[in-house]
């Protein structure tokens, strides 16, 4: 359980409202993203922070990642799985997405928001494997650099 | 790093095969580590851009949710202790209330207390009977012996034909 919840005194950054503030809105728009519904993935989005919480007390486990965002970025597409919508391009307000062409937006966006692999992309859009890794990798690319990173 | 495989570990598609390899790339090569921890930061960016504001009472909910569960697991916890603790208790002092220990020559065995009563009964009426016996006994000795001075007059009283 979180820290805030267990009554630990407030130096310690890690708490749930610090959690929430830092991440809801992030993770709100990725659901968003998912089930393309605003009233269901504010709902989702309560239910996936809880369990986040429950479930790793509010520390990174996946040593894999160095970032939070990621792990739980990773928890809510798990928890999603079966409430993503199978749809060509997710509901999508960002300009980001906008920087990609269309087989780039297809790629990330069932990457990003279905966890498709990449084998299984390549598969349906019949393309080499590499390619598709390759299309991945620019699509960042143009949107970290979009960033001015 | 421009193979794309960073890529496809930050966004967790990576195969068991791949992520051994981030893995080794990470801890062989600090310029590695370094990207991609920048990567991870700059997906983290991605998000925050893409990000759409919460309900307002969305964090009040959650953490009414967070305290009740933890209240109910709470409440779980402590539930079986006090069960057990009163447990064992209530069935020391039934053993207490039901049972007297026993010796004997082999081993101790242990018997219901309402026993007691029934031994304090036999124990009496045993009592009552040996005294009975006893009072008859000598009644019916007494008896004989009236019977006896009875016979005895009645021959005396009898004249000799």
């Amino acid at each position: 359980m979180f820290k805030a919840v267990l009554n630990v005194p407030p130096a310690e950054p890690k708490d749930i409202r610090w959690f929430y503030d830092k991440y809801a809105a992030m993770l709100l728009g990725y659901i968003n993203g998912i089930v393309k519904d605003h009233q269901k993935a504010e709902d989702h989005l309560v239910v996936i922070l809880m369990a986040f919480a429950n479930e790793f007390n509010g520390e990174v486990k996946d040593k894999n990642y160095q970032s939070t965002w990621l792990q739980l970025r990773q928890f809510a597409q798990n928890k999603l799985a079966f409430a993503s919508v199978n749809s060509d391009q997710p509901i999508q307000k960002d300009d980001q997405l906008n920087l990609l062409n269309d087989l780039q937006k297809h790629i990330f966006c069932a990457i990003y928001y279905q966890g498709k692999s990449i084998s299984y992309l390549a598969n349906v859009l019949e393309k080499e494997e590499d390619e598709v890794r390759n299309q991945l990798k620019l699509s960042i690319d143009k949107m970290r650099r979009a960033r001015g990173n | 790093m421009d193979s794309g495989l960073m890529e496809t570990f930050v966004m967790g598609i990576a195969t068991e095969e791949e992520v051994e390899k981030v893995l080794l790339l990470k801890k062989q090569h600090p310029e590695f580590q370094d990207a991609l921890e920048q990567l991870e930061l700059d997906m983290e960016a991605l998000a925050l851009s893409m990000a759409v504001p919460p309900p307002i009472g969305a964090l009040e909910k959650i953490e009414n949710e967070i305290n009740e569960i933890q209240l109910r697991n709470k409440s779980i916890q402590k539930a079986p202790e006090v069960d057990d603790r009163f447990d064992r208790a209530y069935q020391e002092r039934t053993k207490q209330e039901r049972y007297i220990e026993v010796e004997s020559e082999s081993n101790q065995m242990r018997i219901n207390k309402a026993w007691k009563w029934v031994f304090a009964a036999v124990f009496i009426l045993g009592k009552v009977f040996l005294a009975t016996a006893i009072y008859f006994y000598l009644e019916n000795r007494q008896a004989q012996e009236q019977i006896k001075d009875l016979k005895i007059e009645l021959k005396l009283k009898t004249p000799i034909k």
